[in-house]
């Protein structure tokens, strides 16, 4: 028993050292920028969940200028990881020590913001000029009940991705509409464990821009009403196609969640065409993924190529109290030149002028991005966002099962989601 | 006479606290502050519309959030899931453990080495494990298990471990038995070893055999160990999470989650505290009942 | 007659090792093989090539290895702590006789039932307000204080074992309570303090929710973080995630491997009631 606790005592004090050693490194490079700025008056915490490819061109590039142009504001830059993200958040929250600016999904906004957790910003200084100068779409993911609750960050959306060497072995280009993909992956339907669509789930993110290109609608424009919309004869007839397709032997497993999944099956050879956002390209790059696949606008159906918005907008939390140096940051992070080099990792900027820059869509695979971004549809914005996404995923995965037919699948979802739109 | 007796009990209680007192105040302060005040919160929290914004009101709604429980499809498969947890894995790591722990007890070289392989499922994050789990029971004909039932001819098509049900469930009571044998094991061997050897010794004399030794010394000697790996068993098992989460995170359909995977969804997905917290009082007295139960079960047995 | 029966013994023994052992020998394969978005087929089981590079790409990514060295001393403060404070509670509550003893042991028990799923909030605000969010005190704080009544709970059962014979020999020798706490209880509940060593080690090495919850700083945060973030990363390269885990896994089983040497001593022997 000795022994070991004379053993314990030594691996703590060895651990408690090498930690305190790489501790003291930090605290002294912290040390030395107060020193050579002085006061720092104003402090900030900002969380983000960029990549690593992200995070390194934020904090050597972005961060620096800021320092610069504001140098009493002293930025501590956290990353967080997404999973358990959300509780993270909440947490901070109910202890009064949320971050003051969070570079937060765009989905997310209006719960918090009728959580009351926001600080609104249609009022602050210079507002009018930055909402004039962003994407329409991006920007009314930040609005909620008559205010804006944050800025618009980047965007992004899905575009079809198809495999080269596929496409190649039945001498076939890139399809632009459904019915050549569909064309295609019966050409390709012989082959062992070869699907033509690697559709990425039943839930809210995969589905709907086969569901929208197809016909379907979710709500009406603004979204307060599902009947009448997501089970109109074009939206069942949608959900009807995608479910012939699944039973034809075209639509991969993945569809369930099933090996194997859209980026390995992709590798393998498994795949005609997936869908995927730049972040399949940005983390792929090393890998050499350009030379074995064919980036296209997603495959036009019957009511067009329409693919589904993402991205992340950067919000001030109401407990801020540094809510001006707040807003200079997010507005800096606003700036063109900023949204520029974030752009040069692949993130589309939300900032027009940004995205037309050269720098960003000369490149060839960013324009097919913000091409498609030009006829993609938001989520529904709505503080129940997850509760509709649920509802969603389950009539759609029902449907796929043959657990039920669409048209009374879409009938009872209606009444469902009208319920929760209305609250 | 009476006030008399009671003062001197009054005495006689406050000089045990301050002899004990020594011993068990840290203990205690840090369970008041760090489990007992978050269960009566959590208590709290179940009966008013919970709002997390430091400063803001949570209006007192009573029962309300008990019964939106109740209007909710998922809860009842959670429930059951969670009550097939129990039902499923207490048992059978019981068995296996003590089983495990009898042969390697009497083992005579390897013993150590035994343990120690047979613990390290234990020892390993259930994260990792649950990954391990998820990659090795993954569909289609490249999925290990079904490679290998497929080469076995115990059957022809691939099998979607998680595209079903019941197998899906399956997975998660396999990796739940599989990571908890091991600590039974370890747990009864202590306790063989607390059994003195002068039972087995006259027991031998009187000509027993290794079974009825196992039977009729083994087994009722190690009943107070039984009752608490039992009770911890019953505890882990309602309070299953990760494994859920990771694996199928209620996949598919909503038909697999348990309790805690629906309680962490509907407070930190939907932001619903008030009936997640009341979901957790209810199973706090579900646990509560089945224990009582299992106790009176173990006591009648052994009268 | 003999040697049939130990053959079939050891056979259970080893079998049971095969299907202890396969889903590790599964990861510690995949983690060494390339390009592993994709399955495998057929799948291996035993490393067909040695591919190191994934173990590298992860120690060097991230700080990983700066976290790694973080938890090591989260996990190991909190284990001795918590072995410290748990054992003196179970004493108290095993040799002492005191009013509402039962009832708040009782309530203990019931604490264990209700999950805490939620209790991370009302946590963190006491951290909070006792000015200790971002501080390895205020996560070890939190580790020890929510594990206590589990930990009490199981040693108490095994303080409770000890013969009252022991104890009178040393009251006897005019020793005090204090004296057969350490010099009497300890010794021979070593074997169950040693695995309680254990499941602490393993508990907080492994936390995940609370430690992100309380460490703000980024070059403070533990190891299962780094791993939940190279996992949210990586999305389905499993050949890096498995390197990631088993890094991140091994200080664990050594840990195990070096208590385990005690725990072989055995529980109380009938040696030490009589002499």
């Amino acid at each position: 028993m000795k022994r070991i606790v004379t053993l314990l005592v030594m691996m703590t004090l060895l651990a408690s050292t090498l930690a305190g050693c790489k501790g003291d490194e930090g605290a002294e490079k912290t040390g030395n920028a107060t020193d050579s700025t002085k006061a720092k008056s104003e402090s900030l915490l900002f969380w983000h969940t960029y990549s690593d490819a992200e995070e390194q061109v934020f904090l050597e590039q972005v961060m620096p200028q800021f320092e610069e142009l504001y140098p009493n504001v002293d930025v501590e830059v956290v990353r967080m990881p997404y999973d358990g993200l959300k509780q993270q958040l909440i947490t901070s929250i109910a202890g009064g020590v949320a971050p003051d600016v969070m570079r937060m999904d765009i989905i997310w906004v209006p719960e918090f913001a009728n959580m009351g957790a926001l600080e609104k910003v249609s009022d602050k200084n210079g507002f009018e000029a930055i909402k004039n100068n962003v994407f329409e779409g991006p920007l009314n993911t930040t609005f909620y009940q008559g205010e804006y609750y944050g800025l618009p960050l980047n965007t992004n959306t899905k575009i079809a991705i198809y495999n080269k060497q596929l496409l190649d072995s039945i001498s076939a280009e890139a399809p632009t509409t459904f019915d050549e993909l569909i064309d295609l992956s019966r050409q390709l339907k012989g082959q062992d464990d070869v699907w033509g669509i690697g559709l990425s789930g039943t839930h809210a993110w995969g589905m709907p821009p086969y569901f929208w290109s197809l016909g379907g609608r979710i709500t009406n424009d603004d979204y307060s009403k599902a009947s009448g919309f997501i089970n109109s004869p074009e939206s069942v007839s949608a959900l009807e196609t995608i479910v012939a397709l699944n039973d034809e032997g075209l639509i991969g497993p993945c569809i369930l969640g099933e090996e194997p999944g859209t980026w390995g099956g992709m590798e393998a050879n498994n795949y005609l065409m997936i869908d995927d956002g730049p972040w399949y390209f940005s983390m792929q790059r090393e890998a050499g993924i350009e030379d074995l696949v064919v980036p296209e606008l997603f495959p036009a159906g019957s009511a067009g190529s329409h693919s589904i918005i993402g991205g992340e907008d950067v919000v001030m939390f109401s407990s801020s109290k540094a809510k001006d140096a707040a807003w200079n940051f997010m507005s800096f992070l606003l700036s063109e030149e900023t949204q520029v080099t974030m752009g040069g990792t692949g993130l589309i900027p939300a900032l027009k002028s940004a995205a037309n820059n050269e720098a960003f869509s000369n490149d060839p695979i960013n324009s097919i991005y913000v091409k498609q971004l030009e006829t993609a549809y938001p989520r529904t914005p709505h503080y129940k966002w997850e509760k509709i996404s649920e509802e969603f995923q389950l009539t759609f995965e029902m449907a796929i099962r043959k657990e039920g037919e669409p048209q009374v699948l879409l009938d009872e979802l209606a009444v469902r989601l009208d319920s929760i739109l209305s609250e | 006479m009476d006030t008399n007796l009671l003062q001197n009990r009054i005495k006689k209680g406050i000089k045990e606290w301050l002899e004990v007192l020594p011993y068990i105040a840290i203990g205690l302060i840090l369970v008041f502050v760090f489990v007992f005040y978050p269960l009566f919160k959590n208590f709290y929290i179940s009966v008013t519309e919970y709002t997390i914004i430091p400063g803001a009101e949570s209006p007192f709604v009573g029962i309300e959030n008990y019964k939106q429980i109740f209007n909710d499809d998922k809860f009842y498969y959670a429930f059951r899931n969670s009550v097939l947890m129990v039902l499923v894995t207490v048992p059978t790591q019981i068995i296996f453990g003590v089983v495990l722990a009898y042969i390697i007890d009497n083992a005579r070289k390897g013993k150590t080495f035994f343990k120690t392989a047979y613990y390290i499922p234990v020892i390993t994050s259930w994260i990792v494990v649950s990954y391990i789990f998820k990659y090795i029971f993954a569909g289609g004909k490249g999925g290990f298990m079904n490679y290998i039932l497929m080469n076995l001819h115990i059957i022809s098509e691939p099998i979607g471990w998680f595209q079903n049900t019941w197998t899906a469930l399956a997975v998660t009571w396999i990796l739940s038995i599989w990571k908890g044998i091991g600590w039974c094991m370890i747990i009864y061997i202590a306790g063989l070893q607390g059994i003195p050897k002068m039972l087995y010794e006259s027991a031998a004399l009187d000509g027993a055999s290794e079974y009825q030794k196992f039977r009729f010394i083994t087994i009722p000697q190690l009943a107070p160990i039984t009752f608490f790996i039992l009770i911890n068993l019953t505890i882990g098992a309602f309070n299953s999470f990760i494994q859920t989460y990771i694996l199928t995170n209620g996949a598919p359909m909503n038909t697999t989650h348990v309790m805690m995977s629906l309680m962490y969804a509907r407070a930190f997905q939907n932001f619903e505290f008030g009936i997640a917290s009341a979901m957790g009082v209810l199973q706090g007295a579900v646990i509560l009942c089945i224990i009582i139960f299992q106790k009176w079960v173990i006591k009648k047995s052994e009268r | 007659m003999r040697d049939i029966k130990k053959i079939i013994l050891y056979g259970v023994l080893c079998a049971g090792l095969l299907v202890t052992f396969t889903p590790f020998l599964y990861m510690i394969t995949t983690s060494l093989t390339k390009d592993t978005y994709a399955l495998p087929y057929p799948p291996n089981v035993l490393p067909n090539q040695f591919y190191y590079q994934n173990y590298i790409e992860v120690w060097q990514s991230n700080n990983f290895n700066r976290y790694f060295l973080n938890s090591f001393f989260v996990a190991i403060t909190t284990m001795i702590c918590n072995v410290f404070i748990s054992s003196l509670t179970a004493y108290g509550f095993a040799k002492f006789k005191f009013p509402l003893k039962e009832f708040i042991f009782k309530c203990f028990i019931i604490s264990m039932m209700v999950p805490g799923i939620l209790n991370i909030i009302p946590q963190f605000t006491v951290i909070q307000s006792l000015g200790l969010v971002d501080t390895y005190t205020g996560l070890i704080i939190l580790y020890v204080g929510s594990g206590i009544a589990g930990s009490t709970f199981f040693l108490r059962g095994f303080f409770e074992g000890i013969p009252k014979e022991l104890e009178e020999s040393v009251t006897i020798d005019g020793g005090s309570r204090w004296t057969i706490f350490h010099k009497i209880v300890l010794p021979l509940a070593a074997p169950s303090i040693g695995t309680f060593s254990i499941f602490a080690f393993s508990g907080a090495w492994d936390e995940f929710f609370a430690a992100l919850t309380i460490i703000k700083t980024e070059a403070k945060r533990t190891l299962p973080i780094a791993l939940r973030m190279f996992e949210g990363k990586h999305a389905s390269d499993y050949g890096l995630i498995f390197a990631a885990s088993i890094i991140a896994v091994t200080p664990i089983i050594l840990v195990f491997i070096i208590f385990q040497k005690q725990l072989v001593r055995g529980g109380i022997s009938e040696g030490s009631i009589k002499g």
